[in-house]
C-alpha cells in the first residue's frame, strides 16, 4: 500500500477528487483528511503498479491545480 | 557561549530515509536522493521561491518525472522528483535536482519582473484593446467630455494661438494695449519699413 499526502495550501482539494474520480479503475483509492492534509491510500495488483499510480495520481492533481490556478 | 538559532534550510532533518544518498555539493537537509524508490527530494525556503515559481518549475518536469509537492510545518516546500521508470540512477537523479533548480530560479525571476514590469504590460494591454475596438461612434463623441484638461502643463507652454495672440476684449474695452496688440504693432511697422 502508498500513502499520498496532499497538502490544501498546495493542491485544490476539487482537483484532487477529479484526479482520484480518473483513476479509481487502475486500484482501490481511498480518501481521508488529516490535519493540513489529504491522505489518499493507493493498492493495486503490486508495487511497481501502486508507484505508478500514485505517480500519475499525483501529476493529474498537480496538472490541474495548477491550470484552475492560472484561470483563476 | 550561546550560538544563535540557525536558520530553517540549515536544521538537521530526523525524516530522511535511511538509504539516502547525498548529492555531492549539496546538504543532506536540502536534497537527497532515494534510489530504492528512484526519486529525489529538494527542500526549498518558502522565503526565496513562492509558491508560484514553484508550480512553474514543476509543471515543466510533469512531463518527464513524478513530481509531489508538500509544505513541511516550518513553512518549507518540499519537492519530490521521481524517476517515470524506476531503476534511475544518482547521477540521473542529480540531473533532475540540477534541472529543476535552475528551472525553479528562472521561474522565481520571471515572476518578479513581471510584478515590476505589471503597469506598463496593463497600459500597453489597454492600448491595444482600445485600438482593436475601432474608432468613437457619434454617441460616444456627444457623451465626451472635452471640457477635461487633456495633459498637465505647468509651465503654460500648451497654449493655444487665440489665447497667446489673439485680441484681448476685455483689455480693449478698457482702452489698454494688450499683447497681442503690441505684437500685431510691432509687425505692421517691420512691414512698414
Amino acid at each position: 500500500m502508498r500513502e499520498l499526502r496532499f497538502h490544501r495550501d498546495v493542491y485544490a482539494g476539487e482537483q484532487v477528487d477529479a484526479a482520484l474520480k480518473l483513476y479509481e479503475r487502475f486500484g482501490t483509492l481511498s480518501t481521508t483528511e488529516e490535519g493540513e492534509h489529504f491522505v489518499v491510500r493507493i493498492e493495486s495488483k503490486n508495487a511497481a503498479r501502486e508507484r505508478r499510480l500514485a505517480g500519475e495520481l499525483a501529476n493529474y492533481a498537480l496538472g490541474l491545480t495548477i491550470r484552475t490556478r492560472g484561470a483563476s | 557561549m550561546a550560538y544563535p538559532e540557525p536558520p530553517i534550510s540549515m536544521k538537521q532533518s530526523n525524516d530522511l530515509p535511511k538509504d539516502a544518498a547525498s548529492f555531492r555539493g549539496v546538504p543532506d537537509v536540502l536534497a537527497h536522493a532515494d534510489l530504492t524508490e528512484s526519486s529525489a527530494e529538494l527542500l526549498l525556503d518558502s522565503a526565496l521561491y513562492s509558491l508560484e515559481a514553484v508550480y512553474g518549475a514543476s509543471f515543466t518536469f510533469i512531463d518527464r518525472c513524478f513530481v509531489f509537492l508538500d509544505k513541511t510545518p516550518e513553512g518549507q516546500f518540499r519537492v519530490t522528483l521521481a524517476a517515470k521508470k524506476p531503476g534511475a540512477t544518482q547521477e540521473q537523479l542529480r540531473d533532475f535536482v540540477g534541472e529543476f533548480s535552475n528551472e525553479l530560479l528562472a521561474c522565481a525571476w520571471r515572476e518578479k519582473i513581471t510584478a515590476q514590469n505589471r503597469g506598463a504590460i496593463e497600459a500597453v494591454t489597454m492600448q491595444a484593446l482600445a485600438g482593436a475596438m475601432g474608432p468613437p461612434s457619434l454617441d460616444d463623441l456627444e457623451d465626451f467630455d472635452f471640457s477635461e484638461e487633456p495633459f498637465e502643463d505647468p509651465l503654460g507652454i500648451a497654449m493655444s494661438w487665440e489665447e497667446k495672440y489673439g485680441k484681448d476684449k476685455a483689455k480693449r474695452k478698457e482702452g489698454e494695449p494688450s499683447e497681442g496688440d503690441d505684437e500685431a504693432a510691432a509687425a505692421s511697422a517691420k512691414d512698414g519699413a
